[in-house]
């Protein structure tokens, strides 16, 4: 048997009509992140596994398909996420001294699913802003996340928001070594009470106290009100719950809440992180946050906050797409014609020209109406 | 906003009866002698769904049910991911061990560094316990009597969970080392929780304080 059509396994192609839908998504956040002053750039599939997979983005290891390079010998990984690599942009090649804003869309592969039934090519599009460590910039990147996810056309979503650092200042304080922050965290973006609280356990008091308490805090305003009296007073834990309260008021949607037992991201993120969740999906749609040292290895230190999304996951989560419609041409080199079908192309018009022969697939052009001569002159009427 | 919960039939589903009575919820059917696989409860918005024990989690995880009651042997081979794991129920505790034929020197056979031969249904458990231990083992799935793979020969040791210990009694087995502690876990997609958080709540806070007065 032949099985020449047999895909990779959770590697799929996108067809009609969803390739437009796919396609028209790109245009239309490329199109906002324009409007919003970010200027979008492309980074090559492939780059040396050395610099895809510096410092903090080496949790994408095991994501990263690797090959030899025939020409240099050396290791080449293909990308699995795009902003390591907008932050080697940013910082050694724009190297501007202000605030530089980028957006990207373009593939990136996963060598092992991210979850369960995902796909391990993605179409991810996202938007960074390097240059600014106030949360005036978390605030920005978060507001074109929400403009975007409605600009997709998505129905219902609700935007989770975290703290990356009030985690750090808390485990700092508490003198935690490596593993056992490593294991807190896990068990915490778990929420998994029965090990956290048996890592606690050896704790002093306000410290196990303070771990305890953070998968209760979830919520909005008066949440964080509760955070501040409950939590310990330490500078990252006030600073992180002033920021988290900085974005809460920007909510106009009521689509926003704060859950400070939520860690999630690549790892590299150090300050607010946030995720969008929409109905029928069981994993975030998007993942944005502040990563602060991603350029360091670079040679430039820059603050950074951002977000993607995988474009295909969206489609999923959208009504089903509409037909096209459009109008159905005879083939024909008459010059009335040719100019009656370049005016409709011209004002926007699907022009399908029926090639001869081809009449009795009519059904598969997608064309609702159908461009014929009525006394001598080419008129527009429903295909009946 | 309709919740969906998964659960497998037998011993936990028995001891889940109590908490779900005190989240409020009365299932309308019996699993033990209905055929359905979707019953319904006394509240229309909530829903129990029967799947195997070991399918419990990925169940969850996909988002196919919101909730759901797994045994933590069964989560540790799961990994977990993607899964909020709140509270632990305390039922259908026992423990994950393991047993060797009496007289077999354990000890002496870990120490000596050669590779010991372990019978499981709990592989990826099995795998991460010896690592940690230092131990090179060579693995061997098995689906069911694991018991009777030391006797005849078809590996070293066993790793299984242990209630009574009346069946490793009855095949001249005993149990050597502890892996962990078994009991149930309420299992809850992570979108769910953001999503529909105000249903499930209250229902997380339920099993919570029932659980926890079980347990006292």
């Amino acid at each position: 048997m032949n099985h020449a059509w047999l895909l990779p396994e959770y590697v799929e192609d996108i067809l009609p009509p969803y390739a437009r839908q796919v396609e028209g998504l790109r245009r239309r956040l490329l199109e906002l992140f324009d409007a919003w002053g970010y200027e979008p750039v492309c980074p090559p599939l492939i780059e040396y596994l050395d610099s895809l997979l510096t410092g903090a983005a080496r949790d994408l290891d095991l994501k990263t398909f690797k090959v030899v390079d025939g020409l240099s010998g050396r290791m080449l990984g293909v990308r699995a996420d795009i902003t390591p690599q907008a932050a080697r942009i940013d910082a050694h090649l724009l190297n501007r001294q202000g605030v530089a804003r980028l957006c990207y869309a373009g593939p990136v592969l996963h060598a092992r699913p991210a979850a369960l039934t995902h796909s391990r090519e993605l179409l991810q599009v996202g938007a960074e802003l390097f240059g600014h460590a106030g949360v005036e910039a978390d605030l920005e990147i978060l507001g074109l996340l929400l403009a975007a996810l409605r600009a997709t056309g998505l129905a219902d979503f609700r935007v989770s928001l975290g703290h990356v650092g009030l985690f750090q200042a808390l485990s700092q304080a508490a003198g935690l070594t490596d593993d056992v922050r490593q294991e807190l965290s896990a068990a915490l973006q778990a929420k998994d009470r029965p090990s956290l609280e048996a890592l606690a356990a050896g704790l002093p008091e306000v410290w196990s106290d303070a771990f305890r308490l953070l998968p209760e805090l979830y919520g909005g305003a008066d949440m964080l009100a509760q955070a501040r009296c409950d939590l310990p007073a330490l500078p990252g834990v006030s600073r992180a719950l002033d920021e988290l309260g900085v974005l809460l008021r920007s909510d106009a949607g009521n689509v926003l809440s704060v859950d400070l037992a939520d860690l999630r991201g690549y790892g590299y993120h150090t300050g607010v992180v946030f995720a969008a969740y929409a109905g029928g999906q069981a994993q975030a749609i998007a993942l944005g946050g502040r990563y602060d040292n991603a350029g360091a290895i670079f040679g430039r230190v820059r603050p950074a906050t951002g977000f993607s999304l995988d474009l295909r996951r969206v489609s999923n989560s959208l009504p089903a797409v509409a037909p096209r419609g459009g109008i159905l041409a005879p083939w024909g080199q008459d010059a009335d014609l040719v100019q009656r079908i370049a005016e409709l192309r011209a004002a926007g018009e699907r022009v399908v020209v029926e090639l001869p022969g081809q009449e009795a697939h009519r059904d598969e052009s997608d064309c609702d109406r159908v461009l014929a001569r009525e006394r001598g002159e080419w008129r527009v009427s429903p295909l009946g | 906003m309709s919740i969906t919960l998964a659960l497998s039939k037998g011993r936990i589903f028995e001891e889940t009866l109590p908490l779900l009575a005190a989240a409020g919820i009365t299932p309308l059917e019996n699993p033990e002698s209905s055929r359905k696989l979707i019953i319904g409860t006394n509240r229309p918005d909530v829903r129990l769904i029967i799947v195997r024990a070991t399918d419990v989690p990925t169940y969850v995880q996909h988002g196919a049910a919101d909730l759901g009651v797994a045994g933590k042997d069964v989560l540790m081979e799961h990994g977990g991911e993607g899964l909020y794991q709140p509270v632990d129920l305390n039922i259908a505790r026992c423990r994950m061990m393991v047993a060797t034929p009496v007289g077999f020197d354990y000890e002496a056979a870990v120490r000596r560094g050669a590779r010991l031969r372990v019978a499981t249904k709990y592989v990826q458990t099995a795998r991460l316990f010896f690592a940690a231990k230092g131990v090179h083992v060579d693995l061997i799935k098995l689906y069911g009597s694991m018991e009777l793979a030391p006797l005849v020969g078809l590996a070293d040791v066993i790793v299984d969970l242990v209630s009574t210990g009346g069946t490793l009694k009855a095949n001249n087995l005993a149990a050597v080392e502890e892996i962990a502690q078994i009991s149930s876990r309420l299992v809850v997609n992570q979108a769910s929780l953001k999503l529909k958080h105000d249903v499930i709540q209250p229902i997380i806070a339920a099993f919570r304080s029932a659980a926890a007065a079980g347990q006292a």
